[in-house]
């Protein structure tokens, strides 16, 4: 039987040798034999050990001891006591989730790391949003961001939440009980079990109200799809159908509707046939703008006009239009030739934040077939929910004291409001006063409540971004602070059990009818999206119930624009939200403010825009001083009777004349150490409206700038290749993307053939390349947060920056085209001289091109072969190598490098207290977000792009482990990642199957300084422009 | 057997007897220092200590507190470099290659332009150093096994081949000078007094007697240390010419930066040599040996290199211009016309403008000119540095990473310092070295003293 | 021949090169042995008047310099192309041949420092110079002025002074 087996442990076991016995017997100790010797007197006195014996023990004893105590100092490190599952060490888990702060909304995926959030990337299973921008992307930095309020607070006195809850209860209670009104003053809700929560809390009170309030708003837009709709939302912006794309001051691909248009453009502007076109009216110059294939210059106030202009031409109605000077409408009447020529497949997009514009554009749309194939009506987008009229109204409420109690959940009213408003003194009018917020803010200041919420990325939550998709978010770690979520304190107050989660979980069950993709609360959860049919029963507040949509007023509409038109005066300043730092809710996050404007290439600052005529003529200036830094004007600024000091002045090309442009979201004053007192507060003179007329500068001394571009023209070199479609189409390669020829003893040789040696071994192993689509490249700057964070990169602050020290491994330059060029000097007969003079001024309304450049990972890298320490060398995968603790920091390598990506750490960024404020390593909770699989560099040595080799090693791993070559998608750059237009693709050469392999074979194709015979791994594409 | 030719002006002035010669050269050593050395020597130890303070406060911030930034790499601290190195030349060229060349005017000016080398090297040699961001690891640049396995130096790299010629270069002039400096210690230490001093002179004399067969392999030896440092001079400012010569750099990446460089250090080394020996001359009255035809020899020497240099400058234009090449081609003009415009016009103006002048024998025999002249030419040596570093950087490839440069006060300091510690290290040696090869010198006082020269002639008569 | 009064030496003092260069040759024509002179500078022709064997200082220094190319030569193959050859800018490290140019410059370096250092060290050695090591002239004017002449008495010592007076010296001095 299987009990009485018996087990051998040797072949003497087998034959039951003494000796086994023996052993078996001393295997154990059975008793400590102390009896054996201290047991009898007389033994223990005729034992040997004498006095020095004993001493002699003793002496060694202690000297062991002593000798066993010089250790190195002990590094606690905890074990798990019960490991979970699913997380091991060093291997990161990925869990879907969605960021909505009432103006960004974006599916992601949160890379954690031994349970700490340190990375976001895109969802690719989203349909809606799922791409990333530099905001998304910093916004893990905001959760470890020591300013954020780390308790519930009452009157600057930290207090305890069940007791804060029921007070506040209570006193809302007996408000009501007065017959007062109960607010709720939130961002735009779209959450739509956050949405029921409410709607219980309502009944609550007799006299409640919910007020939305967007900081940058779309309230205008959203009243005229109230009337025509009937639903306080916008239609879904179908780019991917659009064959023409003209936007009136509309910056789609930056700040417009909430709605990320990126990817979809980047589709439908892919080379070749059937190119999308771009035709972009617009004041400032945007993102968008710099982008299109024509922009035309306009001041906001003719935008309405030049949209009825638009719609006269195409409807063949005749609506009266504003003053349009003849240089518009021949432009104007192009576009309209062109919207023809391209009904149903076209959109105008209107921007700005009034009814009639969009009244206006919608009627374009209309009359050109546009709804529902491109503008879809039957998709709308929720993004975007703020009532202008709502909030001011509200505001006249309280300061009549006729509201009880308000409660603020995530909005920062006293610094997003114009100050003309009065918010601050009415609140203070109102009894009761509790606010939610993640930090004691501007706003926070005025509230008797100061309650913590919890950071996205430790709260759970719903979304309904449209009306037919639906998304959830998870905690990816336990709340840092003793703070809640909004839901949580909603369900105290109704009295509702459990936790929000079960209720979440609870209300998915009974009202979210998922349609397409997966079903079921896990796997919803697991993608973090799914499609719904239409929207769950508890409605939305704001919306009213369904009715006939009654015929635009567009002559009214016409009317109106037409009063703008004329109605505008002097100077016009047109409100703008920065890549970066957007509506100013992560001001805070140093990544962010770090992050040169993708135009002005300005970090840590915003500023009014310019054009050189209107500078000239009001005496403002912008110069580089001799150390590079760049200084300029600042002056007093006033819009509608509210003055703005010491607002900084930068001359933008392009620019209109007679616009200014200003960017909203700084001048924080309570946000915390990196962002107070950067900038200033655009809000302040912003009168929701998203433009202004009668706008006046006058000159207020000089201001310090932080620029990280000071040459702002290609010079006439071939750094960004480009090429009109028409050629591109036409034309052969050698024409429009010529390959540098050497004039050899073997006959005309390119440069990739051109080789004093012979090379080494490019081929066992793979050869890691990456490809940069330039047709692509919009500029948002996602991939330069990403590499920020992916690589542990230093943030140095403004003075550091200024002095042009920015330590950014990736940097995506901005280029301007000149009126001079070669042609121009020869018929001009200017000499050389004057033509790079000339050359190095940017034409008044330029072309844009932005152009990412990182390390090149060069072939035959000359940084290589200058380092005396052989601190940087060659792999065989054609990767450039940096080993940091073998540097010593000559620099020769970074003057050395043709490309400029190489950065020196000029100083211990980690320790200095000069970086304390700015950078996040040396901030307790900041610290976590580090990277743990990439070094933080030392003082004094050189740091570059390593094409993220942490990621390439662990997609070799993964391939290795699965026993097959690495193949597409195995190893995925941060950059490439994060970029929502795919312009970066990244891979192995060697893998003939690869898209990389084809990338490289396009025409297309070049590399860059290609003549310096660096042989470059990365290649760019050239970039076609869709010229008419 | 000591005749020279009447026409050769006499190297030695007045009626001097070997004797004299020795108590001449000892005097400086013997005597107390007058006032105008001690005014000089704190002045100079000021700025040395001025110095010290700005380069560890420069190791202990980080390289940052200088005006650098991601474009311009390098600019005081290499300019001060090959400014020092380039000094640094003419010292062991004129006791090397007049030696060779049996030049005896070299005899009285070589011991002091010997030292002038070294002192200038030794400044020169601080630069590579305190430039590195981790000084601290600045033993990674020898090829000594280390922890880090079997990681060696680069060889390929320039800035490897500077460590090892600077190294040689310094280690043979100091062989070079000290083995010449044997017997003239020995001269002071026989005619010490006071016992400290003979202790001291008897340990650098390392006992030397005048043996004759130790004086046959003393100029034996001279001969081949000679032989050799010829060669190795002209190699140290190649070298240091390929840092830049084989770079990428439009405006480095220069075939004709070797002889260019050479040209110019013994340009500015002459220069330096010139300032220097105007003012030991004065200070101690050696108005007989370094006497005005010394002067003038070595003016000549810097006009011809002087032009030298102003050949190479056009040169580098041309090949820009006949290249073809838009980056080599922007890059002169830039450097004439950019925004540096004003370094290029100094350098053009002290290097290759001013040295003209030296064609009039009235202004080269006129020792205040050649004092002041010879202190252009090296603010216009240090320019052409100034030029070639920084304005090849801040303006190369890519107009995106076009950048300025501007010093910041710790830049400033750390040159002054380099001077104060020069002249510390020169007004020490005057007051404690014989600070004229007296025994070398001595062979030449029969052939070229002025009086034995009068016999000569006298003798020529009748 | 064997002398009665052991290692008795004569020195006689000069004050002119030219007088002793003469005093030397007239007095190695009478065939006596000169065992050393002193003289405060270098004396163009003296050593073949003494009949020195010329030094061979010259080739050592030549070895010297083949030792530090081949030092340089193996130094730069084991740490490029040998211990750890790594792909530096794609300079070819496959062979020190196709690596060499960029040796150059150390190759000679190393032979120019070999050269030099090691021939001055030999230099002090074989001469017996050392920091400290007490003067070798017996008298201490002969680095300032005077030259010397010393030599071993063998035979008539009194001839010997008469011929050293004759040849012009100012000083004679018989020493143990």
């Amino acid at each position: 039987m299987a009990t009485n087996k018996k087990y051998w442990k040797a072949f003497e076991d087998l034959v039951d040798a003494p000796v086994v016995q023996k052993l078996r017997e001393n295997e154990f100790a059975e008793e400590i034999p102390v009896e054996d010797f201290l047991g009898d007197k007389q033994k223990l006195e005729s034992s040997s050990t004498t006095r020095r014996d004993f001493l002699k023990y003793l002496g060694f004893s202690t000297a062991a001891a002593t000798l066993a105590a010089c250790e190195a100092p002990i590094i606690e490190s905890i074990p798990y006591v019960v490991k979970p599952e699913e997380l091991i060490p060093g291997i990161p888990n990925f869990y879907a989730t969605t960021y909505f702060d009432g103006f960004d909304f974006a599916s992601v995926l949160v890379k954690t790391r031994e349970g700490r959030p340190i990375k976001i990337e895109p969802n690719p299973e989203a349909t809606f949003n799922g791409t990333t921008s530099a905001r998304i992307q910093g916004t893990v930095l905001s959760l470890y961001d020591s300013g954020r309020l780390q308790g519930p607070m009452k009157d600057g006195q930290s207090t305890n939440w069940d007791s804060a809850l029921a007070e506040i209860k209570k006193e809302l209670t007996t408000q009501a009980g007065n017959g007062k009104q109960v607010v709720l003053l939130t961002g735009t809700v779209i959450s739509p079990s956050l949405k029921a929560l409410i709607a219980e809390f309502a009944a609550i009170f007799p006299n409640f109200r919910h007020v939305t309030h967007d900081a940058v708003s779309a309230s205008g837009k959203l009243d005229f799809y109230q009337k025509t709709i009937g639903k306080r939302a916008l239609p879904f912006i179908n780019l991917s159908k659009a064959k023409l794309i003209v936007g009136v001051g509309a910056d789609f691909l930056g700040d417009h509707t909430g709605q990320a248009m990126m990817k979809e453009y980047g589709m439908v502007r892919k080379p070749g046939k059937g190119m999308a076109r771009h035709i972009q009216v617009e004041a400032n110059m945007t993102l968008t703008g710099s982008n299109a294939d024509k922009r035309v210059k306009l001041k906001p106030s003719m935008h309405g006009s030049a949209l009825t202009y638009i719609y006269n031409g195409v409807s063949g109605s005749s609506l009266s239009v504003g003053a349009l000077d003849d240089m518009a409408k021949k432009q104007l009447d192009a576009i309209i030739k062109e919207l023809q020529a391209n009904r149903g497949q076209s959109v105008v997009m209107a921007g700005g934040n009034d009814e009639a514009s969009e009244a206006m554009a919608f009627a374009i749309n209309k009359a050109l077939g546009n709804v529902p194939s491109v503008v879809d009506t039957d998709h709308l987008v929720y993004l975007r929910q703020g009532d202008d009229k709502a909030v001011s109204s509200m505001v006249n409420d309280m300061k009549s004291g006729s509201v009880g109690g308000i409660i603020t959940v995530g909005v920062n009213p006293n610094y997003t409001l114009n100050p003309s408003l009065g918010y601050a003194e009415a609140v203070a009018k109102v009894p009761v006063r509790a606010t939610f917020t993640d930090r004691l803010d501007e706003s926070a200041g005025l509230m008797t409540y100061a309650l913590p919420l919890t950071h996205f990325l430790e709260s759970w939550g719903d979304a309904m971004p449209t009306s037919k998709t639906y998304a959830l978010s998870q905690p990816t770690i336990r709340p840092l602070f003793n703070t809640k979520q909004f839901e949580e304190a909603l369900m105290v107050w109704i009295g509702k059990d459990g936790s929000y989660y079960d209720y979440l979980k609870s209300y998915y069950n009974q009202n979210i009818d998922v349609t397409l993709g997966s079903k079921g609360w896990n796997q919803v959860l697991h993608d973090g999206v799914a499609m719904v049919a239409e929207e769950p029963v508890a409605e939305d507040t704001n919306t009213n119930p369904e009715e006939e949509a009654p015929a635009m007023d567009l002559s009214g509409a016409a009317a109106t624009l037409k009063k703008m038109a004329d109605g505008a005066k002097g100077m016009e300043i047109t409100f703008y939200t920065k890549a970066g730092v957007g509506t100013g809710v992560q001001a805070n996050n140093p990544w962010l403010q770090e992050l040169p404007d993708p135009i002005t290439r300005i970090s840590w600052d915003n500023y009014i825009t310019i054009s050189r005529k209107d500078a000239e003529e009001l005496g403002l200036f912008n110069e580089y001083n001799s150390a590079g830094a760049l200084n300029g004007s600042k002056v007093t600024l006033t819009v509608g009777g509210q003055t703005l000091e010491n607002v900084p002045v930068i001359i933008q090309p392009g620019q209109t004349h007679g616009t200014i442009g200003l960017a909203v979201g700084y001048g924080r004053t309570h946000s915390g150490k990196a962002a107070n007192g950067v900038g200033v507060n655009a809000y302040s003179v912003m009168n929701s409206g998203s433009w202004a007329s009668d706008a006046s500068i006058a000159d207020a001394g000089e201001h310090e700038f932080a620029t990280i571009q000071i040459g702002h023209t290609m010079m006439g070199r071939k750094i960004v290749n480009e090429v009109s479609l028409s050629d591109f189409l036409s034309k052969d390669v050698s024409e429009w993307n010529e390959k540098p020829v050497f004039e050899t003893y073997r006959g005309p040789l390119t440069a990739d053939e051109t080789n004093l040696w012979d090379d080494f071994d490019h081929e066992t192993m793979p050869m890691w390349n990456m490809s940069i689509d330039l047709n692509s490249c919009i500029g948002c700057g996602a991939c330069v947060v990403a590499c920020h964070l992916e690589n542990n990169v230093p943030v140095v602050g403004k003075q550091e920056v200024r002095n042009l020290r920015d330590m950014h491994w990736l940097r995506i330059d901005r280029y301007y085209s000149s009126d001079m060029n070669e042609e121009v000097a020869a018929e001009q007969g200017i000499g050389a001289i004057d033509k790079f003079q000339a050359m190095e001024e940017p034409a008044e309304s330029p072309e844009v091109v932005f152009q990412p450049v990182m390390c090149q990972h060069c072939n035959h890298a000359p940084c290589e072969t200058v380092c005396p320490v052989a601190a940087t060398s060659h792999s065989a995968e054609g990767l450039n190598h940096m080993a940091y603790n073998r540097c010593i920091g000559t620099r020769y390598c970074a003057n050395n490098c043709p490309y400029k990506v190489r950065r020196f750490n000029w100083f211990n960024y980690i320790g200095n207290e000069k970086f304390a404020d700015v950078n996040p390593t040396q901030d307790q909770y900041g610290k976590m977000v580090l990277n743990p699989d990439v070094t933080v560099r030392s003082r004094g040595v050189m740091e570059k792009c390593s094409m993220c080799i942490q990621r390439i090693q662990l997609g070799k791993l993964e391939a290795k482990k699965e026993g097959r070559p690495v193949k597409d998608g195995d190893v995925i750059t941060a950059c490439a990642q994060a970029c929502p237009t795919h312009a970066i693709t990244f891979g192995n050469v060697n893998d003939k199957e690869s898209v990389i392999t084809q990338a490289k074979e396009d025409h297309r194709a070049y590399h860059l300084l290609e003549e310096v015979g660096t042989q470059p791994s990365v290649f760019y594409q050239t970039k076609v422009r869709n010229r008419a | 057997m000591h005749y020279e030719s009447p026409i050769r002006e006499p190297l030695i002035l007045g009626d001097k007897s070997y004797h004299d010669i020795t108590v001449d050269v000892a005097k400086p050593v013997e005597t107390t220092a007058p006032r105008s050395w001690w005014v000089a020597f704190s002045l100079a130890l000021v700025l040395f200590l001025w110095g010290v303070g700005c380069i560890l406060y420069t190791i202990g911030t980080g390289i940052g507190v200088w005006g650098l930034n991601k474009t311009v790499g390098w600019a005081w601290d290499i300019t001060n470099f090959v400014w020092w190195v380039g000094i640094g030349h003419a010292g062991t060229l004129i006791s090397a290659i007049l030696l060779l060349f049996k030049q005896k005017w070299r005899l009285s000016i070589n011991r002091s332009a010997e030292a002038m080398t070294i002192f200038s090297v030794i400044q020169a040699a601080l630069f590579p150093g305190i430039h590195m961001g981790r000084i601290w690891n600045a033993y990674f640049v020898f090829p000594i096994p280390n922890q880090f396995g079997s990681l060696w130096v680069n060889f390929n790299s320039p800035l490897l081949w500077d460590v090892f010629a600077i190294s040689t270069y310094f280690s043979v002039s100091l062989v070079f000078w000290y083995v010449g400096l044997i017997p003239d210690f020995a001269m002071i230490r026989d005619r010490a007094i006071r016992p400290v001093q003979k202790h001291i002179y008897t340990i650098l004399s390392f006992g030397w007697g005048g043996r004759a067969k130790h004086w046959q392999r003393f100029e034996e030896v001279s001969l081949i240390l000679a032989g050799l440092a010829t060669p190795l001079v002209l190699s140290v400012h190649t070298i240091v010419s390929m840092d830049f010569a084989t770079s990428v750099i439009p405006g480095w990446h220069t075939t004709i930066f070797p002889p260019y460089f050479v040209a110019g250090a013994i340009f500015s080394g002459f220069a330096m040599v010139q300032t220097l020996l105007i003012i030991t001359r004065k200070l101690f009255h050696l108005e007989d040996y370094i006497t005005i035809q010394h002067v003038e020899m070595m003016n000549i020497i810097i006009m011809v290199t002087g032009s030298i240099v102003g050949v190479a400058y056009l040169t580098e234009l041309f090949i820009a211009w006949y290249s073809g090449v838009e980056y080599e081609q922007y890059a002169f003009l830039n450097r004439a016309t950019g925004p540096y415009w004003w370094a290029y016009l100094s350098m053009m103006t002290c290097n290759v403008f001013s040295p003209q002048f030296m064609w009039f024998k009235k202004l080269r025999t006129n020792l205040i000119f050649t004092f002041i002249l010879s202190i252009v030419v090296n603010i216009g040596m240090w320019f052409e540095r100034f030029v070639i570093i920084v304005t090849s950087l801040h303006r190369d490839y890519l107009p995106s990473s076009w950048s300025m440069f501007s010093p910041t006060f710790v830049d400033i300091g750390i040159f002054l310092g380099t001077i104060g510690f020069f002249f510390v290290l020169f007004l020490l040696y005057a007051r404690t070295f014989p600070v004229i090869a007296q025994a070398e010198l001595k062979t030449a006082l029969k052939s070229s003293g002025e009086n034995y020269k009068k016999e000569h002639a006298n003798h020529g008569h009748h | 021949m064997a002398t009665t009064e052991h290692s008795l030496k004569v020195h006689a003092l000069y004050d002119d090169d030219d007088v002793l260069m003469n005093a030397v040759k007239s007095v190695r024509e009478k065939g006596y042995h000169i065992e050393d002179v002193y003289s405060p500078f270098p004396i163009h022709g003296l050593d073949h008047a003494l009949g020195l064997r010329p030094t061979r200082i010259g080739i050592a220094s030549f070895l010297y310099g083949l030792t530090g190319l081949t030092v340089a030569i193996l130094m730069t193959w084991y740490m490029m192309n040998h211990d750890w050859a790594q792909n530096i800018g794609g300079k070819p490290s496959f062979t020190w041949g196709l690596n060499m140019p960029a040796f150059v410059p150390i190759m000679f370096e190393l032979t120019v420092f070999f050269a030099a250092h090691a021939m001055v060290w030999t230099f002090l050695a074989v001469n017996g110079l050392y920091p400290g090591r007490k003067p070798m002239n017996p008298d201490p004017r002969v680095t300032d002025d005077k030259f010397l002449m010393e030599l071993p008495v063998t035979g008539d010592k009194d001839a010997l002074i008469a011929l050293l007076k004759e040849t012009g010296a100012i000083e004679i001095a018989e020493k143990e």
